[in-house]
C-alpha cells in the first residue's frame, strides 16, 4: 500500500471521520464503553441468560435421558450438533484472518475492526468446542480426547480426523486467546490508569500485568507480535481445512471431495467477516464510535465478504460440476437430491444467501448502507448454517444403500434449545466483554494518527 | 468484610515503596524527546528508559535499540512442538497397535497435522512466555517512575543518575522540549 493510500485509511484524513481524533480523545471515547452498563443492555444481557438457560434445561434432558432426545436417527447420526460446530468453528475464523493475515499484509483499517473480530473468534471456539462434547452424549468423558498416559496403555487414533479435529480446535483455542489477551496488554493499561473503582482497578492491573509502556516492553511486544501473526495466519487456515477433513476423508458420497478444505476455509471466513460486521454496526451507532469504525472500514470488511462469497459460490458449482463430469452415479444422484429432494429448501435457502443476495455488493451504495449491510450480513450467516446442514445432513441422509433412504431426521425441540443456547452462551460473554475490556485498540489505533511533531518532518 | 477487602486491593495496587535515583523528562513531541534520546546517549548516559503511548520508530533508532530476542524462544518452542508431535503419535502407535488392513502402524501423511498442530502450539505458547519474560512482565513496580499521562499522550524518558550528573541532565532536558523535569533520590 502506497502511503497516500494508507494516510486515507487512518483516523485522521478519513473524510467521513467527523471529529477529528486525538490521541485523549481516542482514550476517552474507547473507555467510555466500559463505564456502568445502562438499562438496555441489562435487558439484553437478561433475555440473553434466560435463552441460555432455556438451552441449559435442553442439555440436562439430553443427560438425563440420553442422545435419543436429539433427532438423530440412523442413517443421519450427525445432524444439527455436527452443523453447529462447523458453523461456530466458521464464525470464529474471521477474528484471526483480520487480526493475523491482515497484520501480515499491513492492512490498516483493521487496526480498528480487529479486537471485536478477535473476541468474536475466542467467544466462538468457546462456543464450537461445546458441540463435540455435547454430541458425545457423555461430555464428562470429553478428556478421553485428549493422549495421556494411563496403565492400560490406550492412546486416541492419531490417523483418525477426529482426533486431528481435537488437536486442531485445541491449538485454536489456545493461540487465539492468547493472541486477544496480549493484545489487550497496552490498552488494560489505558483504562487501568484512569479508572476510580479501585475494583476495575484491579481488573485491569491484572490484564495489563503492570505494564508502563517502556521501550523494552514495547519491543518485546511487537516482536512477539508479528510471531503471533505469523503463527496464526497458517494456524486459521489449517484448523478449518481439518474440520472439512472431518468429512472428506470418508467415503460418503457428497462428503468425499479434495476440494473440501478450501471450500471450507472460504465459507468460514465469508460467514466469520459477515458476523464481525453485523456486531460492529450496532456497536459503533449505540456507543457513537461512527468516527471510530468509520464507514470506509465496514465496507472493506463487506469487500472481503464479497470475495469469499464468490469462491463459495465457485466452489457449489464445482461440486456440482465434479459430480456430473465424474464417474459415479451414487455422487451424480445424490447431488440431483440435494436440489430437488426433500431437502431442496435448505439447499435453496443456502443457495440464494450465499451465492445470489451478495452479488449486490458488487454495488458501492449497498456496501455503504449500514442498514441494509446489516440485514445482509444476516441472511448470509442464515444461507453459511444452511451450508452446513445441507452437506451434513443430506449427504448422510441419501447414502449407498437406497433402503437407508427413507429421510426421517427432523431437528427435535432439544435441538433447537441447544442451538439457541449457543447463540446466548456467545452472547452472554460478547456483552461482557464490551462492557468489561476496550473493544476497540486504543493502542493500534493511536499509531494511525499523526505523531505530533513541533518541526515539519523534512 | 467487604471493606478490609477494600483496603486490602488498594495496598496491592499501591504496590512496594520505590526507591528512584533518576531524572524523569516529559515530552509531548516526538521530535523533541527523539533529540534527548540522541543528546544524552551523545553524553555517555546509559540505561535509559522511554515510555510512551505508542512505539515510535524515531525514538528507537535514536536509542540504537536491536531487535527482540523473542524469535528464538519461538523458533525452540516450534521444534519442540514439532518433535514432540510426532514422537507422540510414533510412541502411541507403537504401544498399542491398531493394525487396519494390514497397513503400516507409523503412518507418516496424518502425523503432519498432528506434528504441525503441536508445533503452532508451542510455538504460541513459547512466544508468549518469551515475551513476558524478556518485557519482565507481569510486573509489579516499574523501572523508573511512572506516570499514567504515558498511557495518554506523554513520552516520558528516564535517566538514572544522581547528584551533580542529575542537575545536568535535568538542565539539558528542560533546553530540549521538556513540559515537565522531575528530579528523583
Amino acid at each position: 500500500m502506497s502511503s497516500d493510500e494508507a494516510k486515507k485509511l487512518s483516523h485522521a484524513a478519513t473524510a467521513d471521520a467527523g471529529p477529528v481524533i486525538t490521541q485523549k480523545s481516542l482514550n476517552d471515547d474507547v473507555l467510555r464503553m466500559i463505564s456502568k452498563p445502562g438499562r438496555l443492555w441489562w435487558i439484553i444481557f437478561i433475555i440473553d441468560l434466560m435463552i441460555l438457560a432455556v438451552g441449559l434445561i435442553a442439555e440436562r434432558n439430553q443427560i438425563l435421558y440420553g442422545i435419543g432426545v436429539a433427532g438423530h436417527t440412523r442413517p443421519v447420526m450427525w445432524a444439527s450438533y455436527v452443523a453447529n460446530f462447523v458453523f461456530w468453528v466458521g464464525i470464529a475464523h474471521c477474528g484471526t484472518l483480520v487480526s493475523a493475515i491482515l497484520f501480515l499484509f499491513r492492512s490498516h483499517f483493521r487496526r480498528a475492526v480487529y479486537r471485536v473480530a478477535e473476541a468474536m473468534t475466542v467467544f466462538g471456539v468457546l462456543t464450537a468446542g461445546l458441540f463435540p462434547l455435547l454430541h458425545t452424549g457423555r461430555p464428562w468423558f470429553a478428556y478421553w480426547l485428549f493422549p495421556y498416559p494411563n496403565q492400560r496403555q490406550l492412546w486416541p487414533n492419531f490417523r483418525s480426523p477426529l482426533e486431528w479435529d481435537v488437536f486442531a480446535v485445541t491449538t485454536y483455542l489456545t493461540v487465539s486467546s492468547i493472541f486477544f489477551l496480549v493484545g489487550i496488554i497496552p490498552d488494560a493499561a489505558v483504562a487501568r490508569d484512569r479508572t476510580n473503582n479501585r475494583w476495575l482497578k484491579l481488573i485491569y492491573t491484572v490484564f495489563s500485568m503492570g505494564w508502563t509502556g517502556s521501550n523494552n516492553q514495547w519491543k518485546n511486544f511487537y516482536g512477539a507480535y508479528l510471531y503471533f501473526a505469523a503463527l496464526a495466519t497458517p494456524l486459521v487456515l489449517s484448523v478449518h481445512s481439518v474440520v472439512s477433513w472431518d468429512f472428506a476423508m470418508s467415503q460418503v458420497p457428497g462428503w468425499h471431495s479434495t476440494i473440501f478444505a478450501p471450500y471450507f476455509v472460504a465459507g468460514a471466513i465469508f460467514s466469520g467477516v459477515a458476523m464481525v460486521i453485523n456486531l460492529l454496526i450496532p456497536i459503533r451507532k449505540a456507543f457513537k464510535l461512527e468516527h471510530i469504525v468509520t464507514v470506509d472500514h465496514i465496507e472493506k470488511l463487506s469487500k472481503l465478504v464479497l470475495l469469499t462469497s464468490s469462491i463459495v459460490g465457485y466452489s457449489y458449482l464445482c461440486e456440482f460440476f465434479s459430480a456430473w463430469y465424474g464417474p459415479s452415479k451414487v455422487e451424480r444422484d445424490l447431488f440431483w437430491w440435494r436440489a430437488t429432494g426433500h431437502f431442496a429448501w435448505a439447499f435453496w435457502i443456502m443457495f440464494t444467501c450465499n451465492v445470489i443476495i451478495p452479488l449486490s455488493l458488487w454495488f458501492k451504495p449497498v456496501r455503504r448502507n449500514m442498514g441494509l449491510l446489516f440485514v445482509l450480513c444476516l441472511s448470509f450467516n442464515v444461507g453459511m448454517y444452511f451450508e452446513r446442514f445441507v452437506i451434513i445432513v443430506t449427504s448422510l441422509a441419501h447414502p449407498f444403500n437406497p433402503s437407508t433412504w427413507d429421510v426421517n431426521y427432523r431437528m427435535s425441540w432439544t435441538e433447537g434449545a441447544i442451538l439457541a443456547g449457543s447463540f446466548a452462551w456467545f452472547f452472554m460473554f460478547f456483552l461482557i466483554f464490551v462492557r468489561l475490556l476496550p473493544a476497540f485498540s486504543i493502542a493500534e489505533i493511536k499509531e494511525t494518527l499523526t505523531a505530533p511533531m513541533r518541526r515539519k518532518p523534512s | 468484610m467487604i471493606g478490609m477487602l477494600g483496603k486490602l486491593v488498594d495496598k496491592l495496587l499501591a504496590g512496594p515503596k520505590a526507591n528512584y535515583r533518576g531524572v524523569m523528562g516529559v515530552y509531548y513531541y516526538v521530535d523533541d524527546a527523539t533529540e534527548a534520546v540522541k543528546t544524552l546517549r551523545e553524553q555517555g548516559h546509559q540505561g535509559l528508559s522511554v515510555f510512551s503511548p505508542v512505539p515510535h520508530h524515531d525514538i528507537e533508532h535514536a536509542l540504537g535499540q536491536k531487535s527482540s530476542l523473542v524469535r528464538w524462544v519461538t523458533f525452540t518452542g516450534g521444534l519442540l512442538g514439532i518433535t514432540g508431535g510426532f514422537s507422540l503419535c510414533i510412541y502411541a502407535g507403537l504401544s498399542y497397535p491398531m493394525v487396519t488392513g494390514g497397513k503400516e502402524l507409523i503412518s507418516i501423511p496424518p502425523f503432519v497435522i498432528i506434528g504441525y498442530e503441536s508445533m503452532i502450539l508451542l510455538a504460541g505458547i513459547s512466544n508468549l512466555i518469551g515475551m513476558l519474560a524478556l518485557a519482565r512482565l507481569p510486573q509489579t513496580q516499574s523501572r523508573a517512575p511512572y506516570d499514567p499521562r504515558f498511557t495518554e499522550d506523554k513520552i516520558g524518558i528516564w535517566v538514572p543518575c544522581s547528584g551533580d550528573e542529575a542537575r545536568k541532565v535535568e538542565q539539558l532536558m528542560r533546553g530540549n522540549g521538556a513540559e515537565e523535569v522531575k528530579v528523583h533520590g
